[in-house]
């Protein structure tokens, strides 16, 4: 175990550099860089795609709260630009050498929009509605799955005990769905009501929900506590915020377009080109943290069991050709299972390409010698072939088919069983595939974790993400050793290690890196882009006349 | 099919207030029956299909939940308990009138569909209104008058033969894509709701045009009509007042096919022109084996389909009290 040391003063540091450079983390959504002076007023009409049916931030798993968060409610810590937690309502921490105890100082003078007060209390009641099972929390409850307990040192000092070391805690407090909500709220509804009326201490209020229709947010008049990263303080500029629920995205295009709507949340790759060439209109392709579009192999079973045979699947992956097509042009090709903006990312370790003569070589190498009428490649009498289950919709991407035209290529046969999300989903705890599709994205390395940690396998006890089984030991190892310190240098050594590691193991085939895209008019000046979700936060953000 | 006019003359049987009553209550009883049916059947095959429906409720995509909160959930909807205990459950609360809670909106059935039912109701009786009205005009003006009978009769049955989503999409890169006149979705205003009354009402009003023509040159061909014109009226006044009038009870009759048409392509136009409404909640309910929901949904739409077949019933014995003593 190495010795974890105070963060504070370093915490100090940072947050005073990033106030320093021009674009400490957050920055003015204006393309030149040129902002006017705000003007106060105004509703921002926003249209998302889906509604989640519950607005509870710890009770849902949808990306929306990678926006509501910031509009209703505000965390622990936010994000510098390196990646590191820098002070929110904990204005400074300290973490134990054994990297198990965390002692928060609170931000005084910061209220609930009901009222309630903002303290250590407040804290121990949101990490317990996070974790109670009657919360149901799909995503904040597990971010801080080894909280044990706290003790309330005074009223604006707590201090949290996990059952094992764990430094990304800090860093995940930084995300939408753990954003701080009212205790009064949480101690005094059902978990069903909060759904309907979450109360945060955001720049904005929930002042109506019709579901699968819309959301009105409303300016909180007294609100003062933004992250120092913002570089602005008091209350919000616009009046309100009116969300409309616009499930296609031909028409959130149009729409947009038309300027029924002045921002909308997640963009149509297909649409992208026509944003970015409309004077009137802003675009933005921000790439995010996490773990890229990757095909996942099942190594527990029979084909992938064998490297040979994963390897040589890989390297008959036209990546290129296959972004060119999904992606619009607007996804980067995925170096290695991080995605390039994630803090210790190794642009060193590089995932070996597209290659069909060594996909060909290494199945012949590896007995998969004959062939049967169609051309795929046999064994012993058996075909060379993999389940690839893909959730129905109005709208498969093509990937699938070109990924099963590639492999056809070289011989290998992919069955795309194309099926209902709960049947793919209730495959997928189970185990039985050979492919799986996914991305995973959150704001630390510790996504390897969550990935490909042998903790992580979905078994009979748990439920886990490391969907490829993959099971290494030393991977194992140094990602615990990963959750036990703040050092840089070590830490960007371990997750190296694990990169490569995981580069020569190949659990999967990584595809592109996962970015965010929405656009706005240039009518709305001043968007922030949030350093843990890439997303647009409007708390200073303002309508021109 | 007979229309009342070729059987007038007949000796009228007046029912008495019991045989009306009797046959009322034999169809109370079917219509429980179809009840009772419709949530059986549903409940067998969402149970049947595969799919754990407590994963699907709390641990979809970009979720990660622990096992206890998977048990949690489990416990919470039931689905811990045998299944004939959950499936007396259910009917035994159904009989309350309780269709249960949303898995995934975690509000009760009744409460989602009470919210969602205007925007479909207001669909559909554009729908119905758009259709009875396009199905009448085709008809008495083209029943009997070659060229323009084949032309329409031709038109219609390609729209009857047309997927209602095929029509929807025809008309969005018509009117809205094309000339840009109409909004392309959304639940905003009247102008809104054009091109989906359309899409819903085409299909049916072409199938009513079809029958009520062919109803009304049935009637033009009987003496009346005949004895009508020596009076000397114009043909318009012949088709619309005395013809009309008797081929219309065909439209009483067809209000089954009406109703089922409409629920089923609400679920396909609102899907299309992304409106809420009752269709769309289906849609997810059964993607997202959202059991309480879809079953919920279905006993609605059965009891929907059972009152509006009774309430045909109750006016038929009005129109044509021979069904009674029949």
């Amino acid at each position: 175990m190495s010795p974890s040391r105070t963060l504070r003063s370093l915490v100090a540091t940072l947050a005073g550099l990033s106030l320093l450079t021009a674009c400490g983390g957050a920055r003015a959504g204006t393309a030149d860089g040129v902002s006017a002076e705000p003007a106060r007023g105004g509703t921002l009409n926003l249209s998302m795609s889906l509604d989640p049916l519950c607005l509870d931030p710890h009770a849902i798993s949808s990306d929306v709260e990678q926006i509501f968060g910031h509009i209703l409610t505000d965390n622990l810590v936010y994000l510098d630009d390196k990646g590191d937690p820098s002070p929110w309502l904990a204005t400074s921490w300290e973490i134990s050498p054994d990297a198990k105890t965390y002692t928060f100082h609170l931000r005084e003078g910061v209220t609930f929009s009901d009222g309630a007060v903002f303290d250590a209390q407040a804290v121990v009641t949101n990490f317990e509605h996070m974790l109670d099972p009657a919360t149901r929390s799909p995503l904040a409850g597990p971010y801080i799955a080894p909280y044990e307990d706290s003790k309330i040192i005074d009223d604006y000092t707590l201090e949290v005990h996990l059952s094992r070391p764990y430094v990304p805690f800090l860093t995940v407090l930084a995300q939408g769905w753990l954003g701080m909500e009212s205790p009064k709220a949480i101690k005094e509804s059902t978990p069903a009501q909060l759904c309907e009326h979450p109360v945060g201490s955001g720049p904005f209020v929930l002042t109506g929900y019709t579901k699968n229709q819309s959301v009105t947010f409303a300016r909180r008049a007294d609100y003062n506590w933004p992250p120092d990263l913002y570089k602005r303080g008091g209350p919000a500029y616009l009046d309100g915020i009116k969300v409309d629920w616009v499930g296609q995205d031909a028409v959130r295009f149009n729409s947009l377009v038309s300027g029924q709507y002045q921002a909308t949340g997640y963009l149509p790759a297909q649409n992208a080109q026509a944003v970015k060439s409309n004077p009137a209109l802003e675009y933005h392709n921000n790439n995010r943290i996490g773990w890229p579009f990757t095909l996942d192999f099942n190594v527990s079973r029979a084909p992938f069991d064998d490297i040979d045979v994963r390897r040589a699947f890989a390297a008959s992956v036209n990546v290129p050709a296959i972004i060119q097509t999904i992606g619009f042009g607007q996804r980067q090709p995925a170096t290695g299972f991080l995605d390039r903006v994630t803090q210790y990312y190794d642009p060193n370790v590089k995932f070996p390409g597209y290659d069909p003569a060594k996909a060909n070589q290494l199945l012949d190498q590896a007995g998969w010698t004959g062939r049967d009428a169609d051309g795929y490649r046999t064994k012993d009498g058996k075909v060379l072939e993999a389940q690839s289950p893909v959730t129905q919709t109005a709208t498969v991407s093509p990937v699938y088919n070109l990924i099963q035209a590639q492999a056809k290529a070289v011989g290998f046969k992919v069955n795309v069983n194309l099926l209902p999300l709960t049947q793919v989903t209730t495959l997928r705890y189970a185990g039985d595939y050979d492919l799986l599709s996914g991305v995973w994205h959150t704001n630390t390395p510790d996504v390897l974790y969550i990935k490909y940690a042998t903790e992580s396998i979905p078994n009979d006890k748990r439920l886990g993400q490391n969907l490829s089984h993959l099971s290494d030991q030393q991977i194992d190892t140094w990602l615990e050793q990963a959750r036990q310190t703040t050092d840089a240098a070590k830490l960007r050594d371990l997750y190296g290690k694990v990169q490569q590691r995981l580069v020569d193991l190949v659990p999967g085939v990584p595809i592109y890196d996962n970015s965010v895209l929405w656009a706005t008019s240039r009518k709305l000046q001043g968007v922030i882009t949030d350093t843990s979700h890439a997303t647009p936060v409007f708390t200073y953000a303002w309508l021109t006349k | 099919m007979t229309a009342l006019g070729t059987t007038g003359t007949r000796l009228a049987v007046r029912p008495t207030a019991v045989a009306i009553a009797k046959r009322i209550g034999v169809r109370l009883i079917a219509g429980v029956g179809v009840l009772w049916g419709a949530a059986t059947l549903s409940f067998i095959a969402l149970h049947v299909t595969a799919g754990d429906a407590a994963l699907s409720t709390v641990a979809g995509q970009g979720a990660n939940p622990t096992k206890e909160v998977l048990d949690q959930v489990r416990r919470d909807l039931g689905l811990d308990q045998p299944l004939y205990h959950q499936y007396l459950d259910y009917l035994g609360r159904l009989l309350h009138g309780d269709l249960g809670r949303s898995y995934q909106q975690r509000i009760s059935v009744s409460q989602a569909i009470g919210e969602q039912l205007g925007q479909t109701v207001q669909l559909a009786v554009a729908a119905a209104v758009v259709a009875v009205l396009l199905a009448i005009a085709a008809a008495v003006l083209t029943a009997r008058r070659r060229p323009w009978r084949s032309i329409a009769s031709g038109v219609e049955l390609t729209l009857s033969a047309t997927p209602t989503f095929v029509i929807g999409i025809v008309l969005l890169i018509v009117f809205s894509f094309t000339l840009k006149v109409l909004p392309v979705s959304g639940n905003d205003g009247p102008r809104a709701l054009i091109l989906p009354t359309l899409t819903l009402a085409l299909p049916i009003g072409a199938v009513l045009a079809q029958v009520l023509r062919s109803e009304l040159e049935e009637v033009l061909e009987q003496p009346f009509i005949l004895t009508a014109r020596t009076r000397g009226m114009r043909d318009t006044v012949v088709r619309v007042r005395h013809a009309l009038r008797h081929a219309l009870v065909q439209i009483v009759t067809m209000s089954g096919f009406v109703v089922g048409g409409l629920l089923g392509g609400a679920v396909i136009t609102e899907t299309l022109f992304v409106r809420q409404g009752v269709g769309q909640l289906m849609l997810s309910a059964v993607t997202t084996k959202d059991i309480p929901m879809v079953l919920g949904l279905v006993v609605f739409a059965a009891f929907v389909y059972v009152l509006v077949n009774l309430l045909v019933d109750i006016a038929y014995t009005l129109i044509d009290p021979r069904l009674v003593t029949r």
